[in-house]
């Protein structure tokens, strides 16, 4: 009996040391850090470099880097993660599951973690719109990342066709613009429409324009907000953009093909988009493109754009060592020149002044002029409570409840005022929901 | 004479003699059935009265208030609309197109093997695999079918036109599944004894007539089977293909319940409105198979 379970122990002994050969000799010294990100493609690459990076500089930790799919998998996958306890230490969270993770109670605050770790990190140098997106009561949550904001990429070639230098600045210009593409047939289509256009063509239009989305500051001011956004001139959007969609100025995709070939195969001749396109973009050579501010309206002064991307979150229920483990690899991912290389190797905007100083004095947008335009948005005028950002609850929800009421709106089913206001309705009741939930947390 | 009811009771008291035996036969089944049905679905009814976050750290008991929400909501209720003509047409575009290839194949002497191997392909394709081909080929800029269709001046666009997105779903859904029917019909076509369609062809049938008056009431209770099982078929299985082609959309035209579960459910999180519309689907499932057999069966004539 005693030999059996002698010789049973010796046998584990021996596969727990074949096994160990097979694994890298540090991952048994080095303190693991699970970090699950939505960027896939040639950004996963960069993902994984960066982690490389990382790994290499030190010998304490290792940061796993996973790509749990896109964002709204990676964010299902965390929470199914959390609630059967095995959550990963780092996740990358878009901009619209904030409300959601800052009172999901599963969360460390970055900033307290980073003060706590007594780490270097100036959080008064990330650029504002930034920092005022994932602040809450002075204090950033979580660690920014990729940030972009959208911009217009336009075909020169085609612009030049129809007897245009560029882009005109204001909305109803630049819509006379693409009806004289499309009737000279410089272009089959003025605008390819993006799968994200909700953001860039609709939220992005009020930040600029300064018109509110919901009242209480865009929801910074307390769970009690409500959408308000068909009161506002979005309504004369909506309704400029049913009447391109009637008139074959602008394209949807579908699914099966994406709205950025639309584009780069010349088919389209601009295209409204997230300002980290610029890696997809640049490496299709087919035409000869550049990129312009969004356009604003006539009589309104245009302000900066809102962001878009994502954020690293802490998660709650780690031992202290890995949690030292986090903070070095935020404090790594802060420093000024990693964010350059990030900035110039992916499109993203680099989210420290730091790092645009860096980037502009080494003279990177002599050369990539299209490169500053998102920053230079970004900082445009002073944030007012409607360009700060957006801080709804249930916001993914409401998203798709919008999207789906525009897509009435394409079909002609629903005139732009009966489609935002049906968007509207049923975005406060998810702003309800979310608020019975979390009464007093906020 | 009839055999009485009593007779056949007592065939099955003859064959097992005691209560342990047919229970023992019964309980792997029975295990699977619990373990992949009745906690699950369980779950799910405990789940439709609370409202909770993603999270799980909050978690409020709201009696029916999961259940008001969604059908109070014009949403669910055109997801309801659009579930009903969507299995329906599904139903008897499968049918009526696995018939008429039935009919064709089984008069086919050569080549016969060849032509059903082609047919039966599509059930070897993933849905998935099968939605995106059925997106392509009638994608409003690129598909080469809408080319046809825009050269013969339709204005096709699935990604607009709510009606055209519901047909490509019917569509894509019924073609994966014609072969599912299509087998079950041939096996009950070749089980028409064939002395009654000669007798009918020498009285002077043609081949039509002998298929309509003779193989097609011969056929029925596979075709109610097959009926039924579109139906299942077409209530929760068409899951991937509408993921696929249209993500539910334009405007909710191709959303079907099974896939506004999964969208609240596993998209948004919402567990309570999600569970709450399991439960509810599982409901108009069951009481739609109840009058399915109340009232189809009673026109199907199992004793040819």
């Amino acid at each position: 009996m005693n030999l059996t379970k002698r010789s049973l122990f010796t046998g584990m002994l021996a596969a727990g040391i074949a096994a160990g050969g097979v694994v890298p000799a540090f991952a048994q010294q080095r303190v693991e850090i699970q970090f699950w990100h939505a960027m896939s493609g040639v950004l996963g690459e960069r993902v994984d470099e960066i982690v490389k990076r990382f790994n290499d500089s030190q010998t304490k930790y290792a940061v796993v880097a996973t790509n749990k799919g896109n964002y709204d998998e990676v964010i299902n996958a965390t929470i199914a993660a959390y609630r059967a306890k095995k959550a990963p230490q780092i996740v990358q969270i878009y901009e619209r599951g904030f409300m959601a993770m800052l009172l999901s109670g599963a969360i460390v605050p970055v900033q307290d973690l980073m003060t706590e770790k007594k780490k270097q990190v100036d959080f008064s140098d990330f650029i504002k719109p930034v920092a005022s997106y994932y602040q809450y009561k002075g204090k950033l949550m979580s660690m920014p990342f990729n940030s972009s904001t959208p911009i217009l990429f336009y075909n020169k070639e085609q612009f030049e066709k129809a007897g245009f230098s560029g882009p005109a600045d204001t909305w109803a210009e630049f819509e006379k613009q693409l009806y004289a593409i499309k009737s000279k047939g410089a272009a089959e289509c003025g605008s390819s429409l993006a799968g994200d256009y909700f953001w860039s063509l609709m939220e992005n239009y009020s930040t600029v324009n300064d018109q509110p989305w919901g009242t209480k500051s865009n929801g910074y001011d307390g769970l009690d907000t409500e959408f308000v956004y068909n009161k506002t001139r979005l309504v004369q959007q909506v309704t400029r953009l049913q009447k391109w969609v009637n008139d074959g100025i602008i394209q949807i995709a579908g699914q099966g093909l994406s709205p950025q070939q639309l584009f780069t195969s010349g088919k389209c001749a601009t295209y409204f988009a997230s300002t980290a396109a610029h890696g997809g973009i640049e490496r299709e050579p087919s035409i000869k493109w550049s990129a312009t501010y969004l356009p604003h309206e006539a009589d309104l002064t245009a302000r900066n754009s809102s962001i878009g991307g994502a954020t690293l979150w802490v998660m709650k229920g780690h031992k202290s060592e890995e949690y030292d483990g986090v903070a070095a690899f935020l404090e790594f991912l802060a420093k000024p020149d990693l964010q350059v290389w990030w900035h110039e190797v992916t499109g993203y905007v680099p989210i420290s002044n730091t790092a645009y100083q860096m980037a502009k004095s080494a003279g990177y947008y002599k050369d990539h002029p299209t490169r500053e335009i998102a920053i230079l948005q970004l900082n445009r005028g002073t944030p007012t409570p409607n360009s700060q950002g957006f801080h709804f609850g249930n916001y993914t929800q409401a998203t798709f409840a919008l999207r789906e009421e525009m897509e009435s709106v394409f079909a002609n089913k629903k005139t732009p005022q009966q489609g935002l206001d049906d968007a509207v309705r049923r975005g406060n009741e998810l702003l309800r929901q979310f608020e019975k939930l979390n009464a007093g947390k906020y | 004479m009839p055999a009485p009811a009593g007779s056949t009771r007592g065939l099955k008291r003859a064959h097992f003699r005691e209560a342990r035996l047919p229970l023992l036969l019964l309980l792997p089944q029975l295990l699977v059935l619990l373990l992949f049905f009745f906690i699950p679905a369980l779950r799910a009814l405990s789940q439709s009265f609370v409202l909770t976050d993603p999270f799980g750290n909050s978690v409020q008991f709201v009696w029916f208030d999961n259940f008001r929400r969604l059908l109070a909501s014009p949403e669910y209720r055109a997801s309801i609309g659009v579930t009903f003509w969507f299995t329906l047409a599904q139903n008897a575009l499968t049918i009526v197109v696995s018939l008429v290839l039935a009919f064709a194949t089984d008069r086919i002497l050569r080549g016969r093997g060849f032509y059903r191997s082609i047919i039966l392909l599509p059930y070897a394709i993933a849905p998935v695999i099968a939605g995106i081909l059925w997106a392509f080929l009638f994608n409003t800029a690129v598909g080469p079918i809408s080319f046809v269709l825009h050269g013969l001046g339709i204005d096709w666009d699935p990604n607009r036109h709510g009606i055209d997105a519901f047909l490509l779903v019917t569509f894509a859904a019924s073609w994966k599944h014609i072969c599912y029917d299509y087998i079950f019909l041939i096996a009950a076509l070749l089980s028409v004894p064939p002395s009654l369609l000669e007798a009918a062809a020498v009285d002077g049938a043609g081949p039509l007539l002998r298929f309509v008056r003779i193989s097609l009431p011969m056929i029925g209770p596979t075709i109610f089977f097959l009926a039924v099982m579109n139906f299942v078929y077409g209530f929760f299985e068409t899951f991937a293909i509408v993921d696929a082609v249209t993500h539910g959309g334009p405007g909710g035209a191709t959303m079907i319940l099974v896939y506004k579960v999964y969208i609240d459910g596993f998209v948004h999180i919402d567990l309570g409105s999600s569970a709450a519309q399991s439960v509810l689907m599982m409901i108009f499932a069951l009481v739609l198979t109840v009058l399915q057999f109340r009232y189809v069966e009673r026109n199907v004539n199992y004793d040819v």
